[in-house]
């Protein structure tokens, strides 16, 4: 939570995927930014480069480490095609998902929103290709989801895919905007604020969590939860990510993970207990068990992944 | 170099690249001017298990605002049991449905639409090796498991109904809840994918073009349009297996009474002979349906004998030997006199075997040739396979129906849940968890009808001694017994 690492929370690392900390491989998401020729960079144990916006953050300003060549662009776009892939490398995430509407659900049962309206209104941070942004757009008490991802590639994909559901089509439905939660305008009056902002995998690539749930939290509505889930920085979790994903198993590259972007559960609990308007957490630990799938866990935000939701305080 | 991920391996296996190639009749009627309606869930084939499907997705809450549709070939209606049917004939094509199969048709509000006189439960199974007379006899009062029995556990095995009236049923439901758009006496004309248009992505969509010029497109298409399934066809699933080269021949027989025990305690006989097995299932009253499965040639015979001959023919194959109804089979006509002459010869103990049968129901007899069939997987991307389209299982066990009334209720709960959590109920990964829930299971039970049919066609050998080892050996063991019970049961 050191807000002086960066004035903009953004990380220009290319990440990769593995167990805990899943995003879809070859796609960068909100946080990271690469162009598809650029070839995935080796990231930098120094940082410094986080304090570029994610609209230059690209590699190029790196050492050419590996050698653009012209079919890593085809093969970029190829993979590109696979946030979608039920058995490509985004598999994980998309077998997380029906547990973050479980979790969701049960945070709002636990205390219904007397301003709530009956039909909810979603705001997904760092989309992606639109996992989560879909499946809310289609359950039946969805008013409307605003979905936003800065990384235009990604942002195609996730247009691209919203067009073969007719269920997903209908105006104002599901609205994908390619911005940074910076530059989305904010809601005139609290109340126009979001019942639900989600923000999943997203924070442990943020050089500067305080400032950029700063940017975040104006969006969410009186009574409103925002919605999180990333992974904690504990000796399992460097152990998974960096260890045997990149040093042992070698299906991630070297330097992919920031071990020490990664959020611990306490440390969003006494950020949010500091502030004022934001009441009612709640957490889950959930568990990747090969053969079994994800699985809650209770304890385990301990020392892997989490999610988290916190309510703000009803007007 | 983005990392490449194992997992991508994987993807050959799950997409079936035939799928394009794959095309079913008559392309030119899909060039259809006008945009394919869009329907949530379209299920091709009107019969048990795909009736049941949709009558458990309106029952639920969950599912109900799903926009379904079924297409079924030929009149629904027709197929209906009719209002005064009567209590002297029954139809020759009956299922022996397991308690876990009536709990799902109770769950789903069909089991009180169906006529509750022309069912007939059944609390007592007796099989035997009609080489070595080895014995089995179920029954829950000797199926005991390892404590004493409770009050609650039931002591019907399976409920005898006939196929008409379970689809009456489901019929009735469907009606009284509503919703299903029914194309009843309409056929594919062919199933195509659909375009890629600005508005609209369909390339992953199924388009139906139906004989009545309408266009479906489907989130996800049921195929429950039986062993020859066009749908599994259009996926491009393989369904693999062979021929047994037997026929099952049935007929609705009509006994010289209700049975040993009264019309309250019913018991279903199999006997094992090297031909295939005969099974005579109870049916209300002085009733009962035999599933005799034989060689082609036998059933052929069979069917062409006189009322009197198949009748006799009947009770000797409970009765006499393999030799003797080998020969029996040779003879052109005159099986009567013969049987009667050679039971005076034969001692059986009549108390362990069905009471006589006295007729047989005009028109009752037929035969079907038995297959064994299982696709290589039930789902595909937007399409799911329920039923016979599924898997095609030998009768010995009467297990066929019960198969796709679980397929049925497991494809509810997976689109349940897919909509619960918001996903898209015809994607690959949504429909993954009834695929894995119900290939296991139906394979193990194709396993084993499949091996116990090769085992009894043994004729001679030690693999008759030791058979029936094996049958003497469980009908000794109570929990043993109660175990293949409950399996026979589906589980309850």
């Amino acid at each position: 939570m050191k807000a002086s690492r960066s004035i903009r929370a953004l990380r220009p690392v290319q990440r990769q995927s593995f167990c805990l900390a899943h995003r879809p491989t070859p796609i960068q998401n909100q946080y990271q930014s690469l162009p598809p020729a650029t070839p995935i960079r080796r990231s930098s144990t120094n940082s410094s480069s986080a304090n570029s916006s994610s609209a230059n953050s690209s590699s190029t300003n790196e050492p050419p480490k590996s050698t653009v060549d012209p079919s890593e662009v085809s093969h970029f776009n190829a993979l590109a095609s696979s946030w979608w892939d039920p058995v490509g490398p985004s598999r994980l995430l998309h077998l997380m998902n029906p547990l973050r509407h479980t979790f969701i659900s049960r945070c709002r049962s636990a205390s219904p929103s007397a301003s709530s309206t009956p039909k909810l209104r979603y705001l997904d941070v760092g989309c992606g290709g639109g996992i989560f942004a879909e499946s809310a757009a289609r359950l039946p008490h969805t008013a409307s989801v605003t979905a936003i991802d800065p990384t235009p590639e990604v942002f195609k994909i996730a247009e691209a895919h919203k067009r073969r559901d007719p269920a997903l089509t209908v105006p104002g439905k599901l609205t994908y905007i390619n911005t940074s939660i910076e530059d989305l305008p904010l809601p005139k009056t609290p109340e126009e604020g979001y019942d639900i902002v989600s923000l999943f995998e997203v924070l442990e690539h943020v050089n500067a969590p305080g400032p950029f749930l700063e940017h975040i939290l104006p969006h969410v509505k009186p009574g409103g939860w925002l919605v999180l889930s990333t992974i904690a920085r504990t000796w399992t979790s460097w152990m998974v990510t960096n260890v045997m994903a990149e040093d042992v198993l070698r299906i991630v590259p070297k330097g992919t993970h920031d071990w020490g972007k990664y959020v611990n559960e306490e440390e969003l609990r006494s950020w949010f207990k500091g502030k004022d308007g934001w009441g009612e957490m709640r957490t889950q630990g959930v568990m990747y068990v090969p053969g079994l799938g994800w699985k809650e866990v209770g304890g385990s935000e301990g020392w892997g992944n989490y999610f988290f939701a916190v309510r703000r305080a009803e007007a | 170099m983005p990392p490449r991920i194992p997992l991508t391996a994987h993807r050959a296996v799950s997409t079936p690249a035939v799928r394009f190639q794959i095309r079913l009749r008559r392309s030119f009627a899909s060039t259809s001017p006008n945009a394919p309606e869009i329907y949530d869930v379209v299920c091709v084939g009107g019969g048990p298990a795909g009736l049941s499907l949709l009558a458990g997705l309106k029952a639920s809450p969950v599912t109900n605002g799903l926009k379904v549709a079924l297409i079924e070939g030929q009149d629904l209606q027709k197929n209906r049991l009719r209002k005064d049917a009567g209590l002297d004939s029954f139809s020759n094509r009956c299922s022996s449905l397991t308690p876990a199969s009536v709990k799902n048709l109770q769950e789903i509000g069909a089991w009180r639409h169906a006529n509750a006189s022309r069912i007939q439960p059944y609390q007592e199974m007796q099989v035997w090796d009609g080489v070595s007379d080895a014995r089995i006899s179920f029954d829950w009062d000797t199926a005991r498991s390892l404590g004493p029995r409770k009050p609650i556990q039931p002591t019907t095995i399976a409920y005898m109904i006939e196929n008409m009236n379970t689809v009456s049923a489901l019929l009735g439901r469907l009606e009284e809840l509503g919703g299903v758009d029914i194309f009843s006496s309409t056929k594919v004309d062919s199933i195509e994918l659909g375009t890629d248009t600005q508005q609209l992505d369909l390339s992953s969509w199924p388009i139906l073009s139906l004989s009545n010029g309408k266009s479906l497109a489907a989130r996800l298409l049921v195929g429950a349009d039986g062993a020859n399934s066009p749908v599994r066809t259009f996926a491009g699933i393989s369904s693999r297996g062979f021929d047994y080269s037997r026929h099952g021949v049935v007929a609705t027989l009509k006994l010289s009474g209700p049975g040993w025990d009264g019309p309250d305690h019913k018991t279903a006989y199999q006997r094992f002979l090297p031909s295939g097995p005969i099974a005579m299932l109870p049916m209300p009253g002085n009733f009962a349906t035999l599933v005799w499965s034989t060689t082609p040639e036998r059933a052929a015979k069979l069917k062409s004998l006189s009322p009197t001959d198949f009748v006799a023919m009947v009770n000797a194959g409970f009765r006499l030997s393999p030799t003797d109804l080998k020969y029996l089979h040779t003879l052109p006509s005159g099986q009567e006199e013969e049987i009667a002459w050679r039971e005076k010869h034969t001692t059986v103990n009549e108390r362990s075997l069905p009471v006589r049968v006295t007729d047989v129901q005009a028109g009752s007899a037929a035969s079907f040739p038995l297959r064994m069939r299982h696709a290589d997987t039930y789902t595909g991307e937007r399409v799911a396979l329920v039923g016979d389209a599924a898997h095609t299982i030998h009768p010995l066990a009467g297990q066929g129906l019960n198969q796709g009334q679980g397929d049925a209720a497991a494809l509810v709960r997976t689109i349940s849940h897919a909509v619960r959590t918001g996903q898209d109920i015809g994607s690959t990964l949504a429909l993954e968890s009834y695929n894995s829930e119900r290939y296991a299971e139906n394979n193990a039970m194709l396993g084993v009808c499949d091996k116990l049919h090769r085992l009894y066609s043994v004729e001679s050998g030690p693999i008759v001694g030791l058979r029936s080892l094996g049958l003497r050996a469980v009908d000794a063991l109570g929990p043993l017994k109660g175990f293949f019970m409950n399996r026979a049961a589906g589980g309850v």
